[in-house]
């Protein structure tokens, strides 16, 4: 066989040392935790599982205030743990002289969920908490564990603040939701369930925008040749007309 | 709430266009880890250079090879310390080596990094240079001759054996070492392109997107140089060489240009739902660094330009006037890139309905201040690596040996 080079050797030597350095050093030096690859370090896990829980669960709430959670077992706030509201409650479950939990009065404590925000679903209570009977606390008005409204909202825009305002710049701003939608009383208070009805056909805008139609401020069309086989709304959006899609 | 964070919160708050996550309001990859690709991506550039001559055997470009190889090295040595200086910790920096994990893509960087450096940069260089370490082990005095002894790790063999070994050697790594370049930029582009839910960065072509940037700024970074060191040293520039470079630089850059092109037109076919984001993100927060610098300055111009150098025959001073041009635009183009990948990806929200901006600091840890002495030190390390061990001396022996 032919003889190594020296300069392989001398390289050869170098990397054997560089490499078990690297080794030994992780063999001895490096904690074992650190070597551990799975997502969550074992180490990790024994550390979080260790800590004394805070949370007592709502059943440990129920087990004392049962009546509170019959009312709200029936409220629109039945998805949410008690101590969403009332903070962890482990200690007072465990003494419930010594340690009350938190009872959230002021009213910027609803706006948290509250407030008027495009992002959140539509139909979900909301508010703008500066013109909303300012200065009231929430709870005057609502009771937290069965907050259903003492009297259902007027005006449409209490929910649809959004539409409300577009359609306020738009050339419909006078006419009222309800011209084009029927509103049954049930959609106030369970807004999912019972929807509002909502124009199916081309005649209904015709109603104003036929050509001979009676109402004088609104543009005339020939239904027959305009837009041919499209639905109204396909191009024109009703709550602001002026925007074409 | 804790009323520190109220009032910073006050001042980011206006900078906010329509709507976005409340953790999408800081942007918390900064200027540094812009900084990272881009130093990663001199590196790979400039030892594809380098490697033209090797194992392309690209005659006209062997002065500038060592000047490539020392360039990537600079770099390399200095491209972790962004991420370093970002992270915090620098001490835990070596457990990245130590502590491999084969499932996570950063992980990786400590494989890429240890193979990119010991196995191919370092063992090219060093083959390269054995015969001349020995050499100047022997001419020098105390104490440098001890420092070149032990970097040619106590060699002595200077046989011609000896010699034809390295040169092979040579060959060998540099043949190992153009996959491993790709490689090392390739990871750097997977490692924003496999983030499936930004769709700035998702893209399977954004890592050969990085490659093609990276080759395009290393070779004009090295045209850079070249230009620069070699007046004031008092020689003349190789005009076949500037050439010869110039002209792989100018296909490099129709090929990115193209690349860049074709990743663009695909998402306007794709059309997926973040095409409206995307295209006020283009239009309103990247217009400058995207439009103007990225492919107006840092492309269109430098490509008009060498292509103009070409056609219209520029006698030898135009010609370094416009190549000259060209590499800076380049280069400012090339940074360009790398801004708008990294901040510009952090900029839209990923509900697709707001951006924010990002405002950088002056002084602190992630400032502009720590920025450009990241950004020079490569070239001190280069400068003391140039000092150390002359790349011109074999290079003009070779220009004069024909």
């Amino acid at each position: 066989m032919k003889k190594l080079p020296e300069q392989v050797k001398r390289l050869a030597a170098v990397f054997v040392i560089f490499l078990s350095s690297v080794l030994l050093i992780r063999a001895y030096a490096v904690p074992a935790a650190l070597k551990d690859t799975d997502i969550h370090r074992r180490t990790a896990v024994e550390r979080e599982t260790a800590r004394r829980p805070v949370y007592a669960g709502y059943t440990a709430c129920r087990d004392c205030h049962d009546d509170v959670f019959t009312s709200r077992k029936k409220g629109y706030h039945r998805n949410l743990s008690c101590e969403t509201c009332h903070g962890p409650g482990q200690k007072h479950a465990d003494d419930p002289e010594a340690t009350k939990p938190i009872v959230p009065r002021e009213r910027s404590f609803c706006p948290v969920c509250h407030t008027y925000d495009p992002s959140r679903p539509t139909g979900f209570p909301q508010v703008n908490p500066s013109t909303h009977n300012p200065l009231k606390p929430c709870i005057t008005c609502h009771n937290p564990h069965n907050p259903e409204p003492p009297e259902a909202p007027h005006e449409c825009s209490a929910c649809h603040g959004e539409i409300a305002g577009m359609k306020g710049l738009s050339s419909h701003a006078l006419l009222d939701c309800t011209v084009c939608h029927t509103t049954p009383e049930g959609h106030k208070l369970t807004p999912r369930a019972v929807m509002p009805s909502k124009p199916e056909d081309r005649e209904f805008c015709g109603r104003c925008h036929r050509k001979g139609a009676e109402e004088k401020d609104a543009p005339k069309v020939d239904l027959a040749t305009h837009g041919e086989k499209y639905l109204c709304w396909q191009c024109h959006y009703p709550h602001l007309p002026e925007g074409m899609k | 709430m804790n009323p520190e964070f109220l009032h910073k919160l006050a001042e980011l708050v206006p900078q906010v266009e329509g709507f976005i996550y409340p953790n999408e309001i800081e942007i918390h990859w900064s200027i540094l880890i812009v900084l990272y690709p881009y130093l990663t991506g001199l590196v790979a550039g400039a030892f594809i250079l380098a490697s033209l001559v090797k194992v392309f055997t690209v005659k006209e470009v062997q002065p500038v090879y060592r000047l490539s190889l020392l360039t990537a090295l600079a770099f390399l040595l200095i491209a972790p310390l962004p991420l370093l200086l970002h992270l915090g910790n620098p001490l835990r920096s070596y457990e990245i080596f130590l502590t491999p994990n084969l499932s996570s893509a950063m992980a990786m960087f400590g494989f890429v990094y240890a193979w990119y450096l010991m196995v191919v940069l370092l063992l090219e260089i060093w083959f390269d240079y054995r015969k001349d370490l020995i050499t100047w082990a022997n001419e020098s005095k105390f104490p440098m001759n001890f420092v070149y002894r032990i970097l040619s790790l106590f060699s002595k063999d200077l046989t011609d054996e000896a010699i034809a070994f390295d040169k092979k050697a040579i060959r060998v790594i540099t043949i190992i070492g153009i996959p491993s370049a790709f490689l090392l930029h390739g990871y750097v582009g997977f490692i924003f392109g496999s983030v499936k839910a930004n769709p700035w960065w998702s893209s399977v072509l954004i890592p050969v997107v990085f490659l093609f940037s990276a080759i395009v700024s290393g070779i004009a970074m090295v045209l850079l140089l070249y230009m620069i060191i070699t007046p004031l040293r008092g020689k003349p520039l190789d005009m076949p060489c500037l050439d010869r470079i110039a002209s792989f630089l100018f296909y490099a850059v129709i090929v990115d240009f193209t690349l860049e092109g074709l990743d663009f037109i695909h998402r306007l076919y794709e059309s997926e739902e973040s095409i409206k984001i995307l295209s006020k993100l283009v239009m309103n927060k990247l217009f400058v660094s995207l439009v103007i610098i990225q492919v107006l300055l840092g492309m269109l111009v430098p490509l008009f330009s060498m292509a103009a150098a070409k056609a219209f025959r520029f006698n030898e001073e135009l010609r370094k006037l416009s190549y000259f041009v060209a590499a800076i635009l380049i280069q400012l183009g090339i940074f360009a890139t790398r801004w708008n990948i990294v901040v510009g990806g952090q900029l839209f929200s990923k509900s697709f309905l707001g951006l924010t901006a990002y405002k950088m600091e002056v002084m602190g840890l992630e400032g502009l201040l720590v920025g450009i002495a990241v950004l020079i030190m490569p070239f001190c390390v280069l400068a003391v690596l140039l000092k150390l061990m002359s790349p011109w001396k074999t290079a003009e022996e070779h220009a004069a040996g024909g």
